[in-house]
């Protein structure tokens, strides 16, 4: 049996999920989101979930980070908890080599009203007493925060679902076809079609995009962290590649490495960033980890986001991109702009897939 | 909820390190959770200092007997290094390899003298 639907949204992890619930504000019925696990099996359920803008740039990008961390301050009372604080972002740097590029990059970020300002070594040890007195200075900006990643995706689902979005998990989509304007969704168990097709499934959308005869570059990215012991609170902030959650704990980790779809922990880059943390707050050396787990990032060819509608397919919309927790708000906004309305109340340009033509 | 033949009352804990109740299982199986997993991502069992090892068997029978399948089809966590609590300074002491780690200043890229 084929279910119809007016649209469908492939991938249910921070980006399709937070997609199905903006979307599901406007349009009541008809909404299917379909993953293949259940979502936070894949990257959202394996990160740090920071909201952080401060050093995103060219500041067209820094400014649609800035956007997306103003709207979360509206989210919470739309969704309920998901445990969203701005905490403000501290980048803390040991050299004066670093400083003048930290310098250089506030001024050109501070032009595009992004706000952030450059301190030295007793402010910034003002502002976040656990940092290492060996540090030189850091960059400090009111903007960054964190969100619970888990929590956040859950409130989505449940939004969505009480806004009338049906969810198929643990159902891996097998085949797309667009036959006269409708396309027809082949998963494992069941065929579904739909008038408008979102892709949103991180690094998984390469091969949707291959279905549909279409390139959409986005490549794995493995990141490492490590978590330690509930501790008592240590960081008022959230620092470039730590944060604190509320639960006590801390997260630690920012590596980057080529590993395909590997998402195992190594012990090498383990024990650096376990170096890298006591380095930077040492009372870290004392702490217990208690576990390090690996997540796939989602990194699209020239790193930025694949935002919009695809030249030559009409109804078929694509949202794969980097930073997925940072742009969730501003993506589900804008996407649901372009789906009902068929434009966006800010410029995407840059984001169109045509890019990669 | 009916357990080993006996009746277990929904307020039991079976997570002792986060609290998590049986009730607390079966609303995360009832929102699509499948696995254990799943479950600890919506409810936080099995992120506590024990990391699973009290609570994963009792979990993975829940979430079994919720969705009427047999244990041997819920699938296995992953068990990831340390499978014991240790300090992070045993490793941060020990590392002298090259860099994986990302410094954010690094990556930016200010706008000087570009188009914005």
């Amino acid at each position: 049996m084929r279910r119809d639907y007016e649209t469908i949204i492939v991938g249910g992890g921070v980006i399709g999920s937070g997609i199905a619930y903006h979307l599901s504000e406007v349009q009541t019925e008809g909404i299917l989101v379909i993953d293949k696990e259940f979502p936070l099996n894949g990257t959202s359920g394996s990160t740090q979930g920071w909201v952080w803008v401060q050093s995103k740039t060219p500041s067209w990008y820094g400014e649609l980070s800035m956007f997306s961390a103003e709207l979360y301050e509206y989210l919470p009372r739309k969704i309920g908890d998901i445990e969203y604080t701005r905490t403000g972002g501290i980048d803390p740097f040991f050299t004066a080599e670093e400083r003048d590029r930290a310098l250089r990059l506030a001024e050109s970020q501070s032009q595009a009203g992004i706000e952030m300002h450059v301190l030295d070594r007793d402010e910034t040890l003002a502002l976040e007493p656990a940092l290492s007195p060996k540090i030189f200075g850091s960059i400090h900006s009111n903007l960054d925060g964190t969100v619970n990643p888990m929590r956040l995706v859950e409130q989505y689902m449940r939004a969505a679902k009480k806004n009338g979005v049906i969810y198929e998990y643990a159902n891996p989509v097998i085949n797309i076809e667009k036959k006269q304007g409708e396309f027809i969704v082949t998963a494992k168990a069941g065929t579904f079609s739909c008038k408008k097709l979102v892709l949103s499934a991180g690094v998984w959308t390469c091969e949707l995009g291959k279905l549909l005869g279409i390139n959409i570059p986005v490549y794995p990215v493995r990141g490492q962290i490590i978590i330690t012991e509930p501790l008592a609170p240590l960081l008022k902030h959230t620092l470039s590649s730590m944060r604190q959650t509320c639960n006590g704990e801390i997260l630690i980790g920012y590596t980057k490495e080529t590993a395909g779809f590997d998402r195992r922990t190594t012990l090498d880059v383990i024990e650096e960033t376990a170096n890298f943390g006591a380095k930077i707050v040492p009372a870290l050396a004392e702490a217990k980890m208690v576990r390090t787990f690996a997540g796939l990032r989602v990194m699209p060819q020239d790193e930025f986001p694949i935002i919009g509608g695809v030249p030559g397919i009409e109804n078929l919309f694509i949202a794969a991109l980097h930073s997925g927790f940072t742009l969730s708000p501003l993506v589900g906004t804008i996407l649901t702009e372009l789906i009902t309305e068929g434009e966006t109340s800010i410029p995407i340009d840059r984001c169109n897939i045509a890019r990669f033509a | 909820m009916k357990k080993g033949g006996l009746e277990v009352d929904k307020s039991t804990i079976v997570c002792r390190c986060e609290e998590i109740t049986v009730a607390d299982i079966e609303n995360a199986v009832a929102q699509g959770a499948q696995t254990f997993d799943d479950v600890k991502r919506l409810t936080r069992s099995g992120m506590g200092l024990c990391q699973g090892k009290t609570c994963r068997t009792v979990i993975s029978e829940l979430i079994a007997q919720i969705r009427g399948e047999s244990v041997a089809a819920i699938p296995v966590p992953h068990m990831r290094m340390p499978l014991r609590a240790i300090p992070i300074g045993i490793l941060a002491d020990h590392f002298s390899g090259g860099s994986a780690m990302q410094s954010l200043l690094a990556e930016s890229k200010p706008d000087e003298g570009q188009e914005s």
